[in-house]
């Protein structure tokens, strides 16, 4: 059974609606991993309007949906307001924590709806909306096993993977590769060694079908963002072809990068895997562009 | 002196985005420009709703080639927006080299279909 995956918001930091983000997006994060039975939403950035406006239209409605949080920074979260079907009884949300009674994300999601920061309070939405979480990392929803992991960003940040039948889609914005002393830095041409890269990330992302990642940066960018918790795109790069990944989606575009600019990352990223021998395909997340697998 | 003393509705702020909005989708052009493949060169203009690529006979775009399915995708109109889909074909369509199932489209960007390549055109 195919997976689907539809980028809603791929900007990071804020939403940049402008005529140099109308190929990639002015939205911030969310996007949908949708199998036959479930859906997925990661993240609720600015992009999850547009998506809650589409869920109205679909036949049949999905009976539920499954909201997952990487972390609770305002990009991740600011449309969760503006989500239609937060309003409905007739599509459940699960929103899920980390462990039992981790009420963290619920707790924060509804804090933004006080009366201070938005019209209507959390309490008078009128949809279904269950504080959930996923056991010890990880648990089988509807037949799809999903799994948590840490990233490196300040605050911390989690992922999400998601499997079913040989399909596998990761999703990890927010997080940072850091250099390992003594590699090639700042790397212009691309033409170094692939970097030294965490094994459990590795791990995480090993014969994935796509991995959506945070890659900011190039490597000029990232030398004065150091610590920042996003990374440059090379490094990346390097973690899907040791992976062995398929597809590599750049994520959590810079609010100053323009589509222009954006393509150069992709033809850098594409040279450098061409350069080690790796089947990989490379591009940058783009709204209203769907994957299936 | 103005004359504020005209008969019927006043225009509201309202009624005049709805027109702008009205006139920009009907003036809006999207436009597919084949640059490589059996059919070269010629230029399609999309209307709004629903149009077809595909081996059919009566697709709008019609590609001869075996490696094509007979309804391979659809591309849908509506208002400014131009959204391409796979329709289930055997060999998928591409979004400048890279196989998606669907996609809003954007100026400039080159879709593959068997052996192909359209650029699309708006505005």
């Amino acid at each position: 059974m195919p997976v689907f995956v539809k980028f809603w918001g791929t900007r990071g930091s804020i939403p940049t609606p402008a005529s140099w983000t109308r190929v990639y997006g002015g939205n911030t994060p969310c996007v949908e991993v949708r199998f036959p039975d479930a859906v997925f939403i990661c993240d609720a950035g600015s992009g999850i309007r547009e998506l809650g406006k589409d869920l109205l239209t679909r036949q049949p409605p999905p009976a539920e949906l499954h909201l997952l949080i990487t972390h609770t920074h305002w990009d991740h979260i600011q449309g969760f307001p503006f989500f239609a079907p937060v309003y409905l009884q007739t599509m459940p949300i699960h929103v899920y924590g980390q462990q039992p009674n981790d009420d963290t994300t619920y707790r924060l999601l509804s804090g933004q709806m006080s009366s201070s920061y938005f019209p209507v309070s959390f309490k008078d939405l009128g949809g279904s909306i269950v504080a959930d979480h996923l056991l010890a990392g990880g648990m089988d929803i509807a037949g799809v096993r999903v799994r948590s992991f840490p990233l490196n960003h300040p605050g911390g940040c989690v992922g999400y993977s998601f499997e079913k039948d040989g399909r596998k889609v990761v999703y990890a914005t927010d997080n940072e590769l850091e250099l390992q002393p003594g590699e090639l830095f700042p790397d212009l041409d691309g033409t170094g060694p692939l970097r030294v890269l965490p094994e459990d990330l590795l791990h995480v992302a090993h014969n994935a079908d796509m991995l959506i990642m945070d890659a900011q940066y190039d490597d000029k960018e990232y030398a004065t963002r150091r610590k920042w918790g996003h990374s440059s795109c090379l490094s990346v790069t390097d973690l899907a072809i040791q992976a062995n990944v398929r597809n590599l989606a750049l994520f959590h575009h810079d609010p100053e990068s323009t589509d222009r600019s954006i393509d150069e990352k992709v033809q850098s990223c594409r040279r450098r895997a061409q350069r080690h021998g790796a089947r990989l395909t490379i591009s940058a997340a783009r709204e209203g562009v769907e994957f299936k697998f | 002196m103005p004359d504020f003393n005209t008969s019927g509705p006043i225009p509201t702020i309202s009624g005049m985005h709805e027109r702008r909005d009205r006139m920009e989708r009907e003036t809006h052009r999207h436009t597919l420009e084949q640059i490589e493949g059996e059919g070269f060169p010629r230029e399609i203009t999309l209307q709004p709703g629903v149009s077809v690529i595909g081996r059919a006979p009566e697709a709008l775009i019609h590609l001869p080639s075996k490696r094509v399915s007979r309804q391979h995708a659809l591309l849908r109109v509506r208002g400014t927006d131009c959204v391409i889909a796979d329709n289930e074909s055997d060999n998928g369509i591409y979004l400048n080299g890279v196989k998606i199932h669907s996609a809003v489209l954007r100026d400039g960007d080159v879709i593959g279909v068997g052996d192909s390549q359209f650029r699309y055109r708006e505005g």
